[in-house]
């Protein structure tokens, strides 16, 4: 009996973990959705929309530009999605094609009102006076970025992608990205420097 | 003053990040996203509407070239029945045909009649 529990023990499979059971389903999804199963497809786009959000938001100005950005990158995914192979990884693939819709919404728009970042946003800051000082700086200090600065600072500081993963987002090497990244940090820390250092 | 960030690990200056954050801030609302999620479906659902004919297209096509083939076909076989026609109504007009009767004219004029006596009086 003790033999028999054992090699039961020895035999059995283990757990599957949450994220290889979540990469399954995910692998699922893609297949179906591959196969015209709209609904599939729908289920990927709550799946990533957030993570695919925080990318185009990382690029554009304006939260609007970031909206469009996701929306026109699914659609693209969508059209694209026979061509995308299983052993990919979906949100890189989305990730990429999210990048260069908003690449591309910042090149249509390069001319828009400077004061659009500010207006798009809201920054939630106890002190008023304080949040409108930073705002100011920090959108100043962001504007003097390049659009490529901004987008590096932004996807490395704010949502955590690794400078390979930016460089492949932003079609860059990535000791550009690792660069950029250096040259952002220091021109933000510049402006915004004496504002912190006063409280 | 001086200026002394604060450093975080990987380099990251942690009062520029929660004020970054706080710009970057993706919505929070979970209706947010289930309405842009909305929106994206509609988009490729529209999309699809308007090209649902896509594939019906190439065959639109392929009856299009042949109602053309067709067309072409039937114009020829009504220009070739009416040149048979033409000829056929032509002919009849040109050629006699062999069995039709001969019409044998008589003169039955007065002058007639007495020339026929006279042939039988002199006659032997």
């Amino acid at each position: 009996m003790d033999a028999a529990l054992s090699l039961h023990t020895a035999l059995r499979v283990p757990e599957p973990s949450t994220e290889w059971s979540a990469r399954t389903r995910e692998r699922d999804l893609i297949v179906a959705a591959q196969h015209g199963d709209r609904d599939a497809f729908a289920e990927l786009v709550t799946l990533h929309q957030r993570r695919a959000y925080a990318v185009a938001r990382a690029i554009t100005a304006t939260h609007e530009d970031a909206e469009d950005a996701v929306q026109e990158g699914f659609l693209h995914a969508y059209r694209a999605l026979d061509r995308f192979r299983p052993e990919q990884a979906f949100g890189a693939w989305l990730h990429r094609i999210v990048a260069n819709a908003a690449l591309d919404i910042g090149r249509r728009r390069r001319v828009r009102d400077a004061d659009a970042l500010s207006d798009s946003v809201a920054l939630p800051f106890r002190d008023p006076a304080e949040q409108d000082e930073l705002r100011r700086r920090l959108t100043a200090g962001l504007e003097e970025l390049s659009q490529r600065q901004r987008s590096v600072i932004v996807l490395h500081d704010v949502e955590g992608f690794t400078h390979g993963e930016i460089g492949n987002m932003l079609g860059i090497p990535e000791g550009t990205a690792r660069s950029d990244l250096h040259h952002a940090r220091a021109a933000l820390r510049r402006t915004l420097g004496d504002l912190w250092s006063q409280r | 003053m001086s200026i002394e960030p604060r450093i975080g690990p990987h380099g990251r200056d942690d009062d520029l990040t929660r004020a970054l954050r706080s710009v970057y801030a993706a919505p929070s609302d979970d209706a947010y996203w289930t309405s842009l999620a909305g929106r994206i479906m509609a988009r490729i659902g529209g999309e699809a509407a308007e090209q649902w004919w896509l594939p019906l297209a190439r065959f639109a096509r392929i009856g299009l070239v042949a109602a053309a083939v067709a067309l072409v076909a039937a114009r020829i076989a009504l220009s070739r029945d009416a040149a048979r026609q033409t000829a056929i109504a032509y002919d009849g007009v040109i050629e006699t045909p062999a069995s039709a009767p001969l019409q044998v004219a008589t003169d039955a004029t007065p002058g007639s009649v007495r020339d026929a006596t006279l042939r039988y009086v002199i006659s032997p």
